[in-house]
């Protein structure tokens, strides 16, 4: 067992993956001892006596302890009680992720969860500081602090999103209530079968497997999950629940079928978009009065459910809410680009006066200016925009119409 | 990390003051600008804060009247006058509204220094020329103080300010002290119908007033803060004169709220107007798009 850890620790090092294929070839250790495969993309054989396996009996024994203990374990759950159906847009009971306390509440690999993983690291409103009045004086109490907290089973697109958005979140002024719950946070992703033909996360260096900002992996196997750590905190946790983490039944066979599972996703989601980004950063950065973007303003209302649902929008609000006359809180809450007040200014000039002009805000964020400042595409390719758009909007299909004009721009 | 054996209890402790907590200030002073528009004069509460506090000419600040929220204003006293800063707020929202209503020795917040600075020390030896509209003349005052703090240090200074009427015009007792320096050239404007009968100032937009002004671009740098409309109609006048694109600086005032580049709404295309602004050159702002 010890063993075990030291391996796991070592690999660790290698464990900041941008995507499956780029962990591949560089996952070697200095001392040796771990081949690379073990962190590696999918495509390459898991190393044997690495992973080790979770039934989905433990699972559920491994949630309740967490809740017995007051950890809170956030996983994907049956929305509402006993699996609301959802309207009118599915068959399947819809998901959410959120603070689980029994096995039956769990929906792993169900239905793509409504909101992204966000919430848990930038909840939609949140205290900053409270205040009081004293007589003349005023005194300010901080937020408060992050809870250790556990995520089993996100999206690898809802987690991919997390070290995007540190990016923002640290270039000079460090954002300390966002980094605190990243601290305090131990993320295992599950590997994909993909949701849909909205999905598009490989057309955003990421694939149904990325292990990008995942300190652990889960993949279906046949009674219960292949389990990999990729990060000190990752392997720390499963050394603390080592009675939940057996050894696998049959290592071979559990990780050709996990890797069958991978692939068969990759495969899956491969065809619903491809996008050359190099071109079309270049569209987009000369383009900024191409008469496309006034096709996109008159089908978009405005309500800005994209960037709610989106796990990587991260604009904000700060407000004062009085609780009383000499009390209250000043909060942070979701805000986002595409409503007409966003950028207005007080004296009524609006620097984006028309719905053009936001959702190319939308757009040009996104694919040219946060990877121009930060090196990431500001996009998961998770979908969840095109899914909620009222309008139909649908991201994929947007991209699809800038590449093919870049690419004849291009000729 | 060890996360089941660790018991939490409901209420964690709070963690430390987070960038986005101001440190808290003292009104020390008001000054009525204009019906809408006060001056206000701050001091940090605490007293090693006070003392440590440094910025540059160009920073602004996010102002709190708790209860209320926060806005941006550039910090319009000069770095050259330490120990206080002050902001000029003309009453449009929420919060500037509010601020109608605070007193002196009220406390409220400030969040900064933030954002780049005019770069003052490499116009050293060079002609100054200042051009404001309405209450943009705020960030230009701290420049123009800054500049006549250290008078000997810099060339010829003209300022050209214009607003909207002549009970509009901020900084009166300024005003007349510039004009009657020997060693400042003042053009004041104001729209026409704004004049009063005993107005001696120019009747006119500042666009037209500076272009009639002519100051000459030789050694000179050009400072031009004012509402979207006057910079955007001032810019080719100056170029016109013959200030290159490098010469001409102007401050974005994009609406913000956190101040340090993250909530997204000051964005212009790559650039975060609250970090790589709010200093902008005429040549910078050619390359951004023209959503400002």
């Amino acid at each position: 067992m010890s063993d075990t850890k030291k391996k796991k620790s070592a690999s660790s090092k290698a464990a900041t993956p941008v995507t499956d294929a780029a962990v591949a070839g560089t996952a070697s250790t200095a001392d040796g001892s771990v081949v690379a495969a073990q962190v590696a993309d999918a495509s390459e054989p898991l190393a044997l006596g690495e992973a080790r396996f979770l039934t989905s009996e433990a699972l559920g024994w491994l949630v309740e302890g967490l809740a017995a203990a007051g950890t809170p374990a956030v996983a994907p759950a049956w929305a509402g009680d006993a699996g609301r159906a959802a309207g009118g847009v599915g068959d399947a009971p819809e998901t959410e992720y959120r603070v689980v306390s029994g096995a039956a509440e769990l929906a792993l690999g169900e239905r793509l969860p409504r909101l992204s993983l966000k919430q848990f690291f930038l909840p939609p409103t949140e205290v900053l500081f409270s205040y009081k009045r004293n007589g003349a004086d005023i005194e300010l109490t901080p937020a408060q602090a992050a809870r250790d907290t556990v995520v089993l089973g996100a999206r690898p697109c809802d987690v991919a999103a997390l070290p995007i958005v540190d990016k923002v979140m640290n270039w000079d002024y460090a954002d300390e209530l966002w980094n605190a719950r990243r601290a305090a946070t131990t993320v295992f992703s599950l590997s994909c079968k993909v949701e849909d033909d909205s999905c598009f996360c490989s057309a955003v260096f990421l694939g149904p497997a990325a292990l990008k900002g995942s300190d652990g992996r889960l993949t279906p196997v046949d009674g219960g999950y292949l389990v990999e750590a990729f990060t000190d905190k990752g392997a720390a946790f499963v050394a603390a629940h080592a009675d939940a983490f057996a050894d696998l039944p049959d290592a071979s066979a559990n990780s050709a079928q996990a890797e069958q599972f991978r692939a068969a996703a990759r495969e899956r989601v491969a065809g619903n978009l491809q996008v050359d980004h190099g071109r079309l950063r270049d569209w987009l950065d000369h383009h900024f009065d191409d008469p496309f973007w006034a096709s996109l303003g008159p089908r978009c209302n405005g309500c800005g459910v994209c960037a709610s649902v989106c796990p990587t929008c991260h604009c904000f609000d700060i407000v004062d809410e009085p609780e009383s006359v000499g009390s209250g809180v000043r909060r942070r809450n979701w805000d986002t680009c595409q409503t007409c007040v966003f950028t207005l200014h007080a004296s009524g000039h609006n620097p984006r006066g028309d719905q053009n002009a936001r959702y190319r805000q939308r757009i040009e964020h996104k694919f040219l200016a946060y990877p121009l400042k930060f090196g990431d595409v500001l996009c998961t390719g998770c979908g969840r925009c095109s899914r909620a758009c009222p309008t139909g909007q649908d991201m994929a299909e947007i991209l699809t119409a800038i590449d093919a004009r870049a690419a004849e721009d291009a000729s | 990390m060890t996360v089941t054996q660790q018991t939490q209890s409901d209420s964690p402790a709070p963690q430390a003051a987070s960038i986005y907590q101001p440190d808290l200030v003292v009104v020390e002073s008001i000054v009525d600008e204009t019906p809408d528009t006060r001056t206000f004069r701050l001091r940090f509460k605490d007293e090693a804060k006070a003392a440590s506090f440094e910025f540059r000419a160009g920073q602004f600040g996010e102002y709190s009247v708790f209860g209320a929220g926060e806005s941006t204003f550039c910090i319009a006293s000069p770095p050259t006058r330490k120990g206080y800063i002050e902001c000029t707020v003309k009453a449009a929202g929420k919060v500037t509204g509010q601020l109608r209503e605070v007193d002196v020795g009220d406390v409220l917040g400030f969040r900064g220094p933030y954002g780049n600075v005019f770069p003052v020390d490499d116009w050293k030896g060079k002609n100054m020329v200042f051009i404001a509209g309405g209450i943009g003349l705020a960030p230009v005052r701290c420049v123009i103080w800054n500049v006549l703090d250290l008078r000997d240090q810099y060339g010829d200074v003209t300022i050209v300010y214009g607003a909207r009427s002549v009970s509009d015009l901020v900084y009166k007792r300024e005003l007349e002290e510039w004009a009657a320096r020997a060693d400042v050239k003042l053009v004041t404007t104001v729209d026409p119908g704004g004049e009063t009968p005993d107005w001696t100032g120019e009747v006119g937009y500042v666009t037209p007033v500076v272009e009639k002004t002519a100051p000459s671009p030789d050694n000179a740098v050009a400072v031009l803060c004012g509402p979207p409309i006057v910079v955007k109609l001032t810019l080719p006048v100056l170029e016109r004169l013959g200030f290159a694109d490098d010469a001409i600086f102007t401050t974005l005032e994009n609406r913000m709220k956190c101040g340090v580049g993250k909530c997204g709404r000051c964005n212009i295309g790559s650039v975060y107007v609250c970090k790589d602004g709010p200093v902008f050159t005429a040549a910078q702002i050619a390359t951004l798009p023209q959503e400002f």
